[in-house]
């Protein structure tokens, strides 16, 4: 700041009053900031370091009884639980199927609602609606279209129910997810493509090239940063499922352990029964920590050179 | 400014048409995929049980009784009150907390100030999934388990919405605060007189997507209020019991999902454009 700068040229007492006027900005800073930081010290530092607290402990819903350290009793009987072994399998099934088809649809509707079509901000905006709509409803509306009478039946045959086959359950979350996603998708691409300066196509359509090779070769390179950031930001989503596999297996996780996943394990560890909430905390670190660190390889292996 | 650029390049009649069909024939495909669920929603509602399992888009027979159990068998009356009041408060307190916040980290000097805002930037980091469990167990020792205190409270400001004010104030001149600072104008009255009427759109994005966010929320009211606290229900919450219970009465779910999903789309026609601006700032911050 300038007055800083030339304070050396001021008077003692003009000094006076500019160390006074900092603390005066130091305390209304502080006044301004104190309620969420506050709420950030509670909500969020304050449960890191006692999650892994209840983690060491045989805790139940009153707490640990006595002598009850479990040390790393609990991390241990969560890597061996095979339920949980069948819910990260069930997760990245789910990543990896969802991740690439949200990408795929998103940037068919961004390529679609950016040409030059009649109501574009109509087009847009209803393909963008499934994503802001209420999970639950979503995912009820879709219970009822891939029920065994259902439309989705009607139209491809048969009768099966595809949220409870033990088979499609996880599947028909990805189909589910990826079409209510797309529409979120379709608007960090459309952002991208329209940064994409237009003198490139300019120099393509001089030399002749085809549509179809402009795409390929021009404009999906030239999309990298916006592919990365969807793999990052939707990739880690998609390994926190939660609303749509409770929702399709009411709360349970079936059929079969089918839409089982590590949120809806923490939760029904930790709230559905037994209470066994230091087995629970243990699972919440565990999957913490391997999101972590799948964030920062991914931001190390295809992110470098991006910023995000 | 077009993707599929050579459709504006005269002289290729054949390759122009071929394109435009082919962007033709993907829209009429998506607006099916699209819009053929939600207008399904809307008739079966409309629905008697056995017709909701028929392929026919028009009802046979045009009844409101799905209608009519929400309100009657199911207090929804109560789970709507239940969510507009936490969306209110929450919205509120969001606004008013993450621009105060939000301008002091963009403008106002104090010691740690750096390390603080790491900090913030540091909690978007922690999932829900990890806080689950301790928060519920602090929940249960203080008191606001089942309490819309408690929510409204782990809520009352987020570390995005803090984020978002204090990029949105750094892209504000200074010269504003400074006539005022000459005017003799203090800390509270600057943010308040002259920077917050300066941040209105950011404001109105903030808005819509947290009404949004908090409106739609399944796992944290799950946890606070799902154990028994019916009375406290939110829309979201009343949907999956419904769902629970009545498995396959289609008209009723159809017409309890409509309800879940009709604030968010009145807001959004409304505020359109706040959305689309709020969300790709929201996900930049990364």
């Amino acid at each position: 700041m300038a007055a800083t700068a030339t304070t050396g040229g001021v008077t003692r007492s003009a000094r006076g009053t500019l160390f006074g006027a900092r603390i005066r900005e130091a305390g209304w800073g502080y006044a301004f900031v104190a309620v969420p930081m506050a709420v950030f010290g509670v909500f969020f530092v304050y449960p890191l370091g006692y999650a892994i607290y209840i983690s060491l402990y045989n805790w139940g819903i009153f707490g640990p009884p006595a002598g009850s350290k479990a040390g790393f009793g609990n991390y241990h009987q969560v890597l061996s639980d095979p339920i949980f072994h069948t819910a990260i399998k069930n997760i990245l099934e789910y990543t990896v199927g969802v991740v690439p088809l949200e990408m795929a649809l998103g940037l068919s509707l961004a390529l679609i609602v950016n040409a030059k079509i009649r109501a574009r901000t109509f087009f847009r905006a209803a393909f963008y609606f499934p994503s802001i709509a209420s999970s639950v409803a979503i995912t009820t509306i879709a219970i009822y279209m891939l029920s065994s009478d259902g439309l989705f039946n009607r139209v491809v045959g048969g009768h099966r129910p595809w949220f409870s086959t033990p088979s499609t359950a996880i599947w028909s979350i990805v189909g589910l997810n990826a079409w209510t996603t797309a529409g979120t998708v379709m608007i960090f691409y459309l952002a991208a493509l329209q940064s994409i300066p237009t003198d490139v196509y300019e120099a393509a359509a001089v030399d002749g090239t085809s549509g179809f090779r402009t795409f390929w070769k021009i404009t999906f390179p030239l999309l990298r940063p916006a592919h990365f950031f969807v793999i990052v930001l939707f990739g880690t989503g998609a390994l926190k499922l939660f609303d749509q596999a409770f929702i399709v297996s009411g709360g349970s996780g079936g059929p079969a352990y089918a839409t089982y996943t590590p949120v809806l394990y923490v939760y029904r560890t930790g709230l559905g029964g037994n209470g066994q909430f230091g087995l629970a905390a243990a699972a919440g670190t565990i999957f913490f920590v391997a999101i972590f660190i799948l964030t920062l390889g991914t931001r190390f292996t295809v992110g470098r050179g991006q910023s995000l | 400014m077009s993707a599929v650029a050579s459709a504006d390049v005269p002289g290729k009649p054949a390759a122009w048409y071929a394109q435009r069909t082919i962007v033709y024939l993907l829209l009429a495909a998506m607006s099916a995929l699209f819009f053929v669920p939600f207008v399904w929603t809307i008739t079966t509602s409309f629905k008697t049980i056995p017709d909701s399992v028929n392929v026919n888009l028009i009802p046979k027979v045009w009844t409101t009784s799905a209608w009519h159990v929400l309100f009657t068998q199911y207090d929804f009356a109560t789970y709507i009150k239940n969510s507009f009041f936490l969306a209110a408060v929450i919205v509120a307190s969001n606004i008013f907390l993450g621009a105060l916040g939000g301008y002091a980290f963009a403008r106002l000097r104090f010691p740690g100030r750096e390390l603080l805002f790491l900090l913030v930037l540091g909690t978007l980091m922690v999932p829900d999934q990890l806080r689950l469990i301790p928060v519920f167990v602090l929940f249960v020792k203080w008191g606001l388990f089942g309490h819309f205190e408690g929510y409204i409270l782990l809520n009352l400001v987020t570390a995005g919405n803090l984020f978002f004010m204090r990029q949105y104030f750094l892209t504000i001149p200074k010269d504003f605060e400074e006539a005022a600072k000459l005017d003799g104008a203090g800390y509270f009255k600057t943010f308040w007189r002259v920077m917050l009427p300066l941040v209105l759109p950011a404001l109105a994005a903030l808005a819509t997507l947290q009404f949004q966010g908090t409106w739609n929320d399944f796992f944290w009211p799950l946890i606070i209020f799902g154990q028994g606290s019916v009375h406290l229900y939110t829309v979201q919450l009343g949907l999956a019991e419904l769902e629970l219970t009545y498995q396959t009465l289609w008209p009723q779910l159809m017409a309890g999902s409509l309800v879940a999903i009709a604030p968010v789309l009145v807001v959004f026609l409304v505020f359109q454009r706040y959305f689309i601006a709020g969300q790709v700032s929201a996900g930049v911050k990364g």
